[in-house]
């Protein structure tokens, strides 16, 4: 299965049988309904799919307005660059909300599309999910694999209060990760361990989620057991299970796929800085890298680079 | 006027915006609303809130952020609501609570609540791309809304002519199918019986409605002086006191139709006026320095 054949699902799952849902977004339920995301949708009752306008700041407040009101809002949004245009309400609207909680009951959850996959040019290639959630310190969360689509998604979407879940275009078509297993998930879906190993301490942040899996299985095919942490929520969380980690490894590797110069990754580090390591990888995308021209957004890691360093102890 | 007052003695932290002489519309939007409607508001809320509260030291010590104020002193002035009353949102960013409004319009028919949604905005948010975003969002899905638009001339120390083209609303709101009306004269009862007929026919066809209202923001101060303006510039104020408005016993500012006090006179002698405005002043003055006077005894 796809990924985005998996998010459609969990979503189409999760609003089935919810009432006073309104779900909106342009052409969610038409043409290719974002790429899949948003295909097959169905609501009941007085509940409404509206293929909306182009108007992304607008379609921010009326989400807004709708929980205020006491309904459910989804705003399907083709990209996440787009939701700069709706800054006002994530910056102003929400905290009014959060302010007098007990005035607006509703629920109103945006899911953009990251568009990071490349060959969009100059335009259109804006990543920094957590950038957005932190200007605000809106909850925000990523979905990257079958685990945590759909621990997040049900937790999230259509609960009271606001949130943005985002899904990366770059993995839309590709095959679904299924990881072996949880070895911890925290309340919220915010942060996830996928392995617990004594040999590294792997942790990704913003959409890296699948670069870090493909390394933890080549440290295995190379005799290195290492722990695998995804950060999926991108405003401040508890970081001590991570900390306890890397006390028994003593070595980490940091992977963030985010073009933003402030990165979450770094916020980790600042808190890890009474921790003596013997290894610290970060990898990061650099402002000498090309990501104005049509290229591939992929990031490339070295994963050869990455198994001889640690195994230079 | 009490307010003003209070300001201009520099009490308030927060930033108070004043707004005498919009009262005949506040008036009027207050007496239409049905336990249903909802009202969303600007930066300029005072008259609304006034006016839906019926009282005012909920208010005032509100902008003194008390504990007792009408949101306990977590909103102050510019975002003071008052769901009781119906306030569900205001906000202090121009253009911002258009689109809201929409939502909890489109909202009402989702939760089948019914009722009107009444949005608040001045010709300066009406420069606002979310204006027209929200308008079309409005009549494309069909939603009852009255969007007031209190056109008083001025944005902070200019005048509209001094900083864009004029904006011919009642083309705007036509060029989208959506019906337009235009107020002004400040006579309560007069607004009131357009704008029952207006939320008939909202409610009826599930359409918005544009309203143009004109208001006069009474009370102004001379700007500082310079070379383009020796004697000082004369600026209608919008952030700040009043500093020409004074608190008497007859609160009339200007004599003529742009202050609804004046307008009044249509239905009652001055002398009555008079003594409504003197009993009101005593009311309030008791009302509002209760606890000080109860300090001081």
């Amino acid at each position: 299965m796809k990924y985005v054949e998996h998010i459609n699902k969990v979503i189409r799952e999760r609003i089935a049988g919810h009432s006073n849902l309104v779900l909106f977004g342009q052409n969610i339920s038409a043409g290719s309904c974002i790429s899949g995301l948003t295909k097959d949708l169905s609501v009941k009752g007085n509940s409404r799919i509206i293929n909306s306008t182009n108007s992304e700041n607008s379609l921010c407040g009326l989400g807004f307005g709708l929980m205020m009101g006491g309904a459910s809002a989804v705003f399907f949004m083709k990209q996440l660059d787009f939701l700069t245009l709706g800054i006002d309400h994530l910056v102003n609207t929400y905290n009014i909300i959060r302010n007098m909680p007990e005035y607006y009951p509703g629920s109103f959850t945006i899911m953009p599309v990251i568009m990071d996959h490349g060959y969009q040019g100059a335009q259109s290639s804006f990543n920094n999910f957590s950038d957005i959630c932190s200007m605000a310190r809106v909850p925000g969360f990523a979905v990257t694999n079958k685990t945590d689509a759909e621990k997040i998604i049900s937790a999230h979407m259509v609960s009271p209060g606001f949130r943005i879940i985002g899904v990366s275009q770059r993995l839309f078509n590709e095959e679904l990760i299924v990881p072996d297993k949880c070895v911890f998930a925290s309340e919220g879906g915010e942060l996830f361990q996928y392995s617990d190993g004594q040999g590294a301490t792997i942790i990704c942040f913003n959409f890296s989620y699948p670069y870090g899996y493909a390394l933890l299985r080549e440290l295995g095919n190379n005799g290195i057991r290492a722990s695998l942490f995804n950060v999926n929520a991108l405003t401040p969380i508890d970081w001590e299970p991570v900390k306890q980690n890397v006390i028994k490894t003593k070595r980490i590797i940091l992977i963030d796929d985010s073009k933003s110069q402030n990165l979450s990754a770094y916020a980790l580090l600042a808190d890890l800085y009474n921790i003596k390591l013997d290894k610290k990888i970060v990898i990061t995308r650099k402002i000498s890298d090309n990501w104005l021209n049509p290229v591939s957004d992929e990031m490339r890691i070295d994963n050869e680079k990455i198994i001889r360093e640690l195994k230079n102890k | 006027m009490m307010v003003n007052e209070e300001h201009k003695a520099e009490k308030f932290k927060v930033p108070v915006h004043l707004a005498l002489g919009h009262e005949a519309i506040a008036v009027a939007v207050d007496r239409i609303m049905d336990q249903n409607d909802s009202l969303v508001l600007s930066h300029r809320n005072i008259a609304y809130n006034l006016a839906r509260l019926g009282k005012l030291k909920p208010v005032m010590d509100e902008y003194f952020l008390k504990p007792g104020g009408l949101a306990g002193g977590r909103l102050g002035s510019m975002n003071l609501s008052n769901p009781s009353k119906g306030i569900i949102y205001s906000s202090s960013i121009l253009g911002n609570n258009f689109s809201v409004a929409s939502g909890l319009a489109l909202g009402k028919q989702i939760v089948s609540s019914g009722g009107l949604t009444i949005v608040l905005g001045g010709d300066g948010s009406i420069e606002e791309g979310s204006f027209y975003e929200s308008l079309l969002i409005l009549r494309s899905l069909n939603l009852s809304c009255f969007v007031v638009i209190e056109d008083n001339d001025w944005s902070l120390a200019t005048q509209v002519k001094e900083r864009r083209s004029k904006i011919d609303l009642f083309s705007c709101s036509g060029s989208l199918g959506i019906k337009y009306a235009h107020l002004e004269g400040n006579d309560p009862i007069g607004y009131i019986e357009e704008l029952s007929r207006l939320k008939r026919i909202s409610l009826e066809d599930k359409a918005p409605v544009c309203i143009e209202v004109k208001v006069s923001t009474l009370g102004d101060w001379t700007g500082p002086k310079s070379t383009e303006h020796p004697d000082g510039k004369f600026i209608n104020y919008h952030a700040g006191p009043s500093p020409s408005a004074s608190l008497s016993a007859w609160p009339i500012l200007k004599e003529n139709k742009e202050d609804p006090i004046f307008v009044l006179k249509k239905y009652f002698k001055e002398s009555e006026l008079k003594d409504f405005a003197k009993a009101e002043l005593n009311k309030l003055r008791s009302e509002i320095y209760h606890e000080i006077c109860r300090a001081y005894k």
